[in-house]
């Protein structure tokens, strides 16, 4: 049952990284990352921890794959926030943004009172600089 | 089955070095680092399994906190720098 479980985790590891290589998208390259490969880790992990004996390392491999699962998702977060709102990156967002909806409306709230010109402020400048690296 | 797994892990190592190597952003080559310490991860547990020796098991514990806080802390990086 170990190696199976090796197995199926490197099987969805290498789908992991053929939508890396393939994906059109840096976001869609994040999507693909971080959702194959954190089950495919844990599965190989659990795998290890199957087929171990030693109490010490079938610990160890549990609490590699808790961190796993606590890290990856998070860190993924924090990569696809972080690209978005550099705007260095051509990102083809559809459909619902929240997030450019929830930066719109804390731009409004900010706006009259503390700034009379809306790209005046700190936060203005980083949307006034998207435009002008839309490169890759 | 373990030689399959292996493989496998080596193939996907590939499209993930050639994602380093050649992605167009700086988020590209994250992603390329982050599915090689992936990869590396599930090679220290494919030999343990191999040998059922687990001298090298603590690394993935280490290789993993690592992961983590140097990814944070390029995103702060991208965030601040704009690119």
């Amino acid at each position: 049952m170990g190696p199976a479980l090796a197995l199926l985790g490197a099987a969805l590891t290498l789908l992991a990284a053929i939508g890396v290589v393939r994906f059109p998208d840096v976001l869609a390259r994040m999507h693909a990352l971080t959702k194959a490969s954190t089950v495919g880790v844990v599965l190989a992990l659990l795998g290890g921890a199957v087929t171990l004996d030693h109490p010490n390392d079938v610990t160890t491999l549990l609490l590699a794959a808790a961190l796993q699962l606590l890290t990856l998702p998070v860190a993924a977060n924090l990569m696809s926030r972080a690209t978005y709102m550099a705007r260095g990156i051509a990102s083809h967002v559809d459909g619902v943004d929240e997030l450019a909806e929830h930066r719109a409306s804390e731009e409004v709230d900010a706006g009259p009172g503390s700034a009379p010109a809306p790209d005046a402020p700190a936060h203005g400048s980083r949307v006034r600089r998207s435009g002008d690296d839309a490169t890759q | 089955m373990i030689v399959a797994s292996y493989v496998l892990v080596c193939l996907a190592a590939l499209g993930f070095g050639y994602r380093l190597l050649a992605g167009p952003s700086l988020t590209d080559r994250v992603i390329g680092i982050d599915g090689l310490l992936i990869v590396g991860i599930t090679a220290i547990v494919l030999r343990a399994m191999e040998t059922g020796e687990g001298a090298f098991l603590p690394v993935t514990l280490v290789v993993t906190l690592v992961g983590f806080v140097s990814t944070a802390v390029v995103a702060r990086f991208i965030e601040g720098r704009g690119r």
